[in-house]
């Protein structure tokens, strides 16, 4: 049982006074945004209407210390949905910084710098959405050196980063490029022959899909059932976080064909993933026509929150696209 | 409707539209447009045999745009009076509707708008609510998934005498759906577009609910709301009804509709506030319980009687607990959901209350009026002089002043409820305002100022909510400087810039101005005329050499006693922190200036004995002697 003494009435204050905080007090709990939030699909301890619920009450030390209010990746489907016009994500973000001068960190792991490949060339620091990454200089192995340095109460995790660095300093471990070639030729799948090259029926398709471009974990479960011979998923983190070298050794390998599927613009988890992901696939594409590859055999798509059962449609569009295109060689 | 219509003293005129509403108070002249029909009304007998044989079918608004109707038709079966018209926007003028009318020979393609004039002594507004759009709410897909439909297509689709006869169907397929849910609250509670609750839809949802729990006992029916608000008498009862029918109920607003594009089912996904776990609820159908919004000719029709409308747009009442039927024009009476969504109980009972306020007036002989209204002096009207003027007629938010070329401005008094806006825009100074004379707020301003002007703050106040604001300050025991005089006028739009001058003139240490806020004028929009005259002083004192610091503009409420005390303080304060001599050096300087300004104000024969001192009478009359 919650004592009246523990509810701290100043916490309300506390938090209006911290901008984007204001509009704290106006929410009436209709629980738009808890259904509407795609962390939420994948973790159900995450709750925004709670948190605002319980800084309203004066939670205080729960809210503060609560693994949550780190979680909110400020990807704002919920803000333009909510009838009382509520940034929640502003609003969590004058939470974490009450929670942060208080000497709360968020849970890791984060983004690891290999300082000794690091050369402090900027490119992480510039993708990243969250503007998390600065370059400091400090003394490596004796050497005075500039190098990306991660802020972790920034940081949301998105993975944009390791795609980014070109020198393969920047590693996040449950996306770590090793982990995702792992995955993309997990029982041999990228080295049976493929239909391009005469040794399948039907084009073999390697999709790499943002995770939170499908609705939800229901989906996921039916869409990983699709999974076959043909169909190989990767999922990531962000659509942002494809590596066009491991499109181009996919192709050169057994897939016909690299679908990467994206959240819709402006409704991308991590805010600029999906305009760097088809930035990224777009610049790929015109460097496949000089590689002497066709075109078609790599698209980007975006599935928003409102399309559902999209991506079977989309596999299939590109499987009778390669079909209907692309000669076959052998 | 038909018990109205067969009653000797009551008129029917439909199909038209007010375009006109002069006199006052028992002496209305209202003009009316009869749109034309192209069907003579005392012909037409309601047989029908036109729409029969008219070959041209249009989406049929009555049923909610889902059946068609032919495009000479009467709006629906029971309509009063029942005479056809023809939509001549899809009329193709094919004539068969002349033949199959035969002897009767009821219609008439020649008929032209029609202007009836007609003399009332009271109006009552009883225009009704339209309801929202969802199809701007993105989320719920209404339009572009067939099987979402809002609650009053449900209504006609479960209506026995509708398009389906009763039968429930899916548009998608026309099944009758094995489940449905019900989302509340669309459009209205909320910032994005009502703000307001509508009031009826929890009744008439659980209504409909009930209503397909009996045809259907086999459905899925779920209701999905943020707060059930069932107030009414037997209401709640009504509720626990339903409840017990098996009506499943789930607090909690869905984020969003998806469809399944094979079997058009929808996903709804709500969080079930209870168990704080969303839920995704797949179902064959979906109604929207949508707001009650006002009609969309609200705006015209409040200017061509002068009504207000409150911040949703509905038409405003002149007191929200005192007089609820009334509006702020006497003899114009407001009934139903045209004031406010409300259900038909309610609707009923202020339609009575309305007829009764009415009927007041048509069997008075005499009115009586407030003494408080305003007065031409013909003399200093420019208007009587053949010049072109009218700005008082423009600051009138009653349309009580009739200003013609070459007649000084007349004012109808029963029109007139005495906000005085107009007696201060006059830039001649013709009109004045009985109780509240320039010249006796004048007196007020010289004897308030006349010992050590430059400590004391001046308030201007109106009747309403500033000096409410004050007295509540007083009644509360809110402690504030002794140093603020107020003057009482009876709305902010009386407060005359000469004033705010005269006061600077005599020395005030600093001017504030307060009325009532935006949307609480008692007088419509003499608050409006006021913000916008007070917007202008500033830069008007800066030109004459006064800081613009000294002169305040608040919005204070009947309530808000705390922010009168507060701004009285914070003005004190900044009072205290001027040097007393460099402010009366100020007054020295700019005097001539102000003088110079105030001239002709002064010199307006009612009112130069009021703005000078009695030494300076005295000296005057001495040299007239």
């Amino acid at each position: 049982m919650i004592r009246s003494d523990e509810l701290d009435r100043s916490f309300v204050q506390e938090v209006m006074a911290e901008p984007g905080g204001e509009h704290l007090i106006t929410c009436w709990s209709c629980g738009t945004c808890a259904a509407t939030c795609l962390v939420r699909r994948f973790d159900p301890s995450f709750n925004p209407r709670l948190i605002l619920h319980k800084a309203g009450l004066g939670l205080r030390e729960e809210v503060l210390s609560s693994e949550e209010i780190w979680q909110c990746s400020a990807c704002d489907l919920c803000y333009p949905r909510c009838p009382k016009q509520i940034h929640i994500s502003e609003v969590m973000k004058a939470i974490r910084n009450i929670a942060i001068r208080e000497g709360y960190e968020p849970p890791g792991p984060f983004p690891e710098v290999d300082e000794q490949i690091c050369s402090g060339c900027a490119v992480c620091t510039r993708a990243c959405p969250y503007e998390a990454i600065e370059r400091v200089t400090k003394v490596v192995d004796g050497e005075e050196r500039t190098v990306a340095q991660v802020t972790k109460t920034l940081c949301m995790k998105c993975g944009i980063c390791v795609a980014a660095c070109p020198s393969g300093a920047m590693n996040l471990e449950s996306i770590s490029d090793r982990e995702l070639i792992s995955r993309m030729g997990a029982g041999g799948w990228l080295e049976k022959p493929g239909y391009l090259q005469g040794g399948a029926e039907e084009p073999r398709i390697l999709a790499f899909v943002c995770q939170w471009s499908i609705h939800s974990d229901r989906e996921w479960e039916k869409i990983r059932g699709l999974e076959s011979d043909q169909l190989r998923i990767v999922n990531l983190s962000c659509s942002g976080r494809v590596d066009p070298a491991m499109i181009l050794m996919a192709l050169t390998k057994g897939a016909d064909g690299v679908l990467v599927v994206g959240c819709k613009e402006g409704e991308c988890h991590y805010q600029r993933g999906t305009y760097l992901g088809r930035s990224k696939v777009a610049l790929l594409e015109q460097m496949l026509e000089q590689l002497g590859i066709a075109k078609s055999r790599v698209r980007f798509a975006e599935s928003g929150s409102l399309d559902r059962f999209l991506f079977p449609r989309l596999v299939r569009e590109m499987v009778e696209e390669i079909k209907a295109s692309v000669p076959v060689v052998a | 409707m038909v018990d109205a219509a067969r009653h000797p003293n009551i008129e029917i005129l439909a199909y038209s539209e007010v375009t006109k509403v002069d006199g006052y108070i028992g002496n209305f002249r209202v003009e009316v447009m009869k749109k034309p029909r192209y069907v003579i009304e005392d012909r037409c007998n309601g047989c029908g045999e036109c729409a029969r044989v008219c070959p041209i079918e249009v989406p049929n608004s009555f049923e909610m745009d889902i059946a068609p109707r032919k495009a000479i038709d009467v709006p629906h079966d029971q309509a009063v009076p029942l005479v056809y018209a023809i939509d001549i926007d899809h009329c193709i003028r094919c004539y068969k509707c002349v033949e199959a009318c035969g002897k009767l020979d009821a219609i008439d393609f020649s008929q032209e708008p029609e202007f009836v004039e007609l003399d009332v002594g009271s109006i009552i507004v009883a225009t009704g609510f339209e309801t929202f759009d969802p199809a701007v709410i993105p989320e719920y897909g209404y339009g572009v998934y067939p099987n979402v439909i809002t609650a009053m297509e449900l209504e006609r689709l479960s209506n026995s005498s509708g398009p389906t006869v009763g039968r429930v169907v899916r548009p998608s397929d026309g099944k009758t759906p094995k489940s449905i849910a019900m989302i509340q609250c669309v459009g209205s509670r909320d910032s994005r577009f009502m703000e307001y609750c509508s009031g009826f839809c929890c009744m008439y949802t659980i209504k409909n609910a009930l209503l397909l729990h009996q045809t259907y006992p086999d459905m899925d029916i779920t209701i999905l709301y943020m707060d059930i608000r069932t107030p009414g008498k037997g209401y709640e009862e009504f509720y626990n009804r339903a409840r017990a029918a098996g009506i499943r109920f789930i607090r909690g607003r869905p984020s969003q509709i998806t469809e399944d594009p094979e079997t058009h089912n929808l996903f709804v996904e709500v969080e079930d506030q209870e168990l704080g776990e969303v839920i995704e609820l797949e179902v064959e159908m979906v109604s929207l319980s949508t707001a009650a919004i006002p009609q969309a000719d609200t705006e015209r029709l409040s200017s061509v009687l002068a009504l207000s409308r409150s911040p949703s747009g509905f038409y405003m009442e002149y007191h929200p607990k005192l007089r609820p039927v009334d509006s702020p024009s006497d003899g114009v009476f407001l009934a139903g959901a045209a004031q406010g969504p409300k259900d038909i109980p309610a609707s009923v009972a202020q339609g009575s209350a309305a007829a009764s306020r009415a009927a007041r007036v048509l069997t008075s002989d005499t009115w009586e009026i407030e003494p408080i209204v305003a007065k031409v002096w013909p003399e200093l009207c420019i208007s009587a002089q053949g010049k072109k003027c009218g700005i008082c007629a423009q600051a009138c938010p009653y349309n009580a002043i009739i200003v013609e070329p070459g007649q000084p401005a007349q004012i109808i008094q029963a029109k007139c409820h005495g906000c005085g806006g107009c007696a201060a825009e006059c830039p001649h100074d013709a009109i004045t305002q009985d109780h509240f004379t320039d010249a006796q707020i004048v007196a007020q301003i010289r004897e308030l100022l006349r010992e050590n002007p430059e400590e004391k703050i001046l308030v201007f106040m109106c009747h309403w909510c500033s000096y409410g604001g004050a007295d509540s300050a007083g009644t509360s025991h809110f402690e504030y400087p002794s140093n603020s005089r107020g003057i009482r006028v009876m709305c902010s739009a009386r407060m005359d810039q000469e004033f705010i001058l005269e006061a600077f003139r005599r020395g005030a240490g600093m001017v504030l101005v307060s009325g009532c806020h935006p949307q609480d004028c008692h007088y419509i929009t003499g608050q409006q005329v006021a913000a916008k005259r007070f917007s202008r002083v500033p830069r008007t004192l800066e030109r004459l050499g006064i800081n613009p610091e000294r002169f305040r503009v608040e919005w204070i409420s009947a309530a808000e006693g705390e922010k009168y005390a507060r701004v009285i303080t914070e003005m004190s304060e900044k009072l205290a922190s001027f040097d007393k001599e460099e402010l009366r050096a100020e007054t020295e300087r700019a005097r001539p200036a102000i003088e110079k300004r105030l001239r002709r104000w002064m010199m307006t024969p009612h009112m130069a004995p009021f703005l000078k001192d009695e030494e300076e009478q005295e000296v005057e009359k001495e040299v007239m002697a």
